[in-house]
């Protein structure tokens, strides 16, 4: 029956080009939008991934509760009354036993790298301007391991941090903040002691604004000694082989430590909501084109088929079956289908093509500044198939309603 | 005998109609059959029961001594496609087909079209179709469109033809010529003919004329 289905649209033209449009259209949009939003998404998750650990180990906040209190100092009274209840932290935040951790994660044959560090609030000061930074102490040599930091260093390079010596690295946002350049010194203080100097040694840009005007990296001892919390950890910092386990490797770690221990997607858990959101709405607004699509051509074939019901009566009388009737009309769908999301993917990629050469921002960042779009064949594989899918569905309804026509009741209909 | 009707009633719609009432019948091979009678007599619903494209509500149609209506739906298919063929008032051809591609439709069937071209362009040189071969419905003359759907009609050489009012759509210049076809068919091949006719002219041209009145066969010539 394909000869006379491509004979049906071949032989109006006009008809057929629009509703190829509709699918062309419909896959065209699927491939953009998602492309656009997997393109964003992509680069979202690289930073969360790569340019923090896979998995954080990091002091769990104890805060005192009377609770507790009278329990370790009153246990014989049954009733304490207290004008004022204590409460607040217990002390600065750090890992209980430090070194079995390292001991443990060293052994660990999941584990690629793993950066002890101590994450500390200071204030950062360059004459009369200031700010407040978020210090991150660490070993270089096993940070660099940990995280993709190397490859967004704009100045300098983060080795040149490997040794004590008050040298520190920061974010390009900083310098900008403080009216500061790599070779300046800046003073660092934090809650507990007196200002510091420190000797700007290299500059960093991760493209996410906020992180580039709050952070700055030095050695771990160094950090420790602003703090004044010789030999502390806050946090350990793990890369593991299979990003995708992170999750569960978190939980069973959890299981025997009283730290806190996060994956990047536990983490991050508001942001991958936010994409899934986003992946919702794509896929409900392709949907939706797709449905229009698709009720273009069940309209066309149902028209089509009541258009033909002398032709479909003569077919049965020359010996036809329904099932020649039912693909005489599926096929006409499979060809709309196949050729729409063809052309719809190729529609797609040019629009891909061009988006990708928008800039959105001088900053120099992934894609350098420029709007960034996935061209994942996955994309392409989901929105031929939604094309194709949206088509055959649409023509199945009035194939089957011509396939279920009797020719003696067509010709009596004729005849009355 | 070719076709044999014992006893078929046919009743339709609802209230229920009864439009054939108890006919029996019998059509002998290369027989050429006029149904003659006045409209709504029940010659069409006739003609529609004996070629299998209507069931009957009761009675049994047998056709080589075996009952049409209780063949398996791809048996009566494959049998409508090898030894029946049919004409319409309404020539009913594919308007997106050229004259020669709507005469080899049954045979696109089996995928015989090819084996099939040779003797379809011998038909509708046969009929006066010469120089149309290629070009599309519209753009035949009404005659000539129905002579194409004769063409059609033949192409699997079949044994029984049947037409439901051939002419009705037609000139008398036409009409004639489509009786001429009719009865060299009938002659040269053999073909059994059944049509029906509210025209008494063309109706004389059958060897043998049945006329219905209220659903009931009132003679037999």
């Amino acid at each position: 029956m394909f000869f006379l289905a491509w004979r049906h649209l071949t032989s109006k033209i006009k008809q057929t080009m629009l509703t190829l449009m509709g699918i062309t259209l419909g896959t065209a949009a699927y491939i953009t939008i998602s492309g656009m939003m997997l393109g964003f998404q992509t680069f979202i998750l690289e930073q969360l991934v790569n340019n923090d650990a896979h998995i954080r180990i990091s002091a769990r906040e104890d805060f005192i509760t009377k609770e507790k209190v009278e329990k370790n100092i009153f246990p014989s009274i049954a009733h304490v009354f207290w004008l004022s209840p204590p409460g607040g932290l217990r002390e600065s935040a750090k890992v209980q036993q430090p070194q079995v951790w390292l001991d443990r994660l060293k052994k660990d044959s999941d584990v690629l790298a793993y950066s002890p560090q101590l994450v500390a609030q200071v204030l950062v000061r360059k004459g009369g301007a200031s700010l407040t930074g978020r210090l991150i102490g660490s070993e270089p040599a096993k940070q660099v391991l940990v995280t993709n930091i190397q490859k967004y260093m704009r100045e300098g390079r983060f080795n040149d941090i490997a040794t004590a010596g008050n040298k520190i690295i920061v974010g390009e946002g900083v310098l900008n903040l403080l009216g500061a350049r790599v070779g300046d010194t800046i003073t660092l203080a934090s809650a507990r002691g007196e200002a510091v100097p420190f000797r700007i040694v290299g500059s960093f840009s991760l493209g996410v604004k906020t992180l580039d005007e709050t952070t700055l990296f030095a050695h771990l001892t160094d950090v420790q000694t602003v703090n004044k919390s010789p030999s502390q950890i806050s946090d350990i910092a793990v890369r593991i082989k299979d990003v995708t386990k992170a999750q569960k490797k978190a939980e069973t770690w959890s299981a025997f430590s009283h730290d806190k221990i996060k994956s990047w997607d536990q983490i991050n858990e508001g942001t991958l909501s936010v994409f899934k959101t986003q992946d919702i709405v794509r896929n409900a607004m392709t949907i939706s084109i797709l449905i229009v699509a698709g009720f273009g051509i069940y309209n066309i074939l149902t028209m089509a088929v009541n258009q033909k019901r002398r032709e479909i009566a003569i077919l049965r009388s020359m010996g036809y079956e329904p099932k020649d009737i039912i693909n005489l009309f599926l096929i006409q769908g499979l060809i709309l289908g196949s050729t729409g999301s063809t052309v719809g993917l190729g529609f797609g990629f040019i629009f891909c093509q061009m988006m990708s050469q928008i800039q959105v921002s001088s900053q120099r960042m992934l894609g350098n500044g420029k709007m960034l779009v996935s061209f994942d064949p996955i994309i392409y594989v989901k929105a031929f198939v939604l094309g194709f899918a949206a088509a055959i569905v649409a023509s199945l309804l009035p194939a089957r309603a011509a396939g279920k026509l009797e020719p003696i009741e067509i010709i009596r209909s004729e005849a009355s | 005998m070719s076709i044999v009707l014992n006893n078929v009633h046919q009743t339709l719609g609802n209230p229920p109609n009864h439009i054939l009432k108890g006919i029996n019948l019998k059509i002998k091979d290369g027989e050429f059959v006029a149904l003659t009678g006045r409209s709504g007599s029940g010659k069409s619903t006739l003609l529609y029961v004996i070629s299998s494209l209507d069931r009957a509500s009761e009675g049994e149609i047998l056709i080589d001594d075996r009952d049409i209506q209780k063949l398996s739906k791809e048996e009566l298919h494959r049998f409508r496609n090898e030894n029946m063929g049919f004409v319409f008032q309404f020539h009913y051809l594919l308007p997106e087909l050229t004259a020669l591609e709507n005469v080899l439709m049954p045979a696109r069937k089996f995928k015989r079209e090819k084996e099939f071209e040779k003797k379809a362009i011998n038909l509708l040189e046969a009929f006066g179709i010469t120089q149309q071969l290629h070009r599309l419905p519209r753009h035949l003359s009404g005659g000539e469109q129905q002579r194409v759907a004769i063409a059609r009609s033949l192409i699997m050489k079949p044994r029984y033809l049947f037409a439901d009012e051939p002419t009705g759509n037609l000139d008398s210049q036409n009409g004639k010529i489509v009786m001429d076809i009719f009865q060299s068919i009938n002659k040269n091949d053999g073909t059994t003919i059944v049509f029906v006719t509210h025209d008494p002219s063309f109706a004389q041209l059958a060897a043998r004329q049945i006329t219905l009145v209220d659903g009931e066969m009132t003679n037999t010539k």
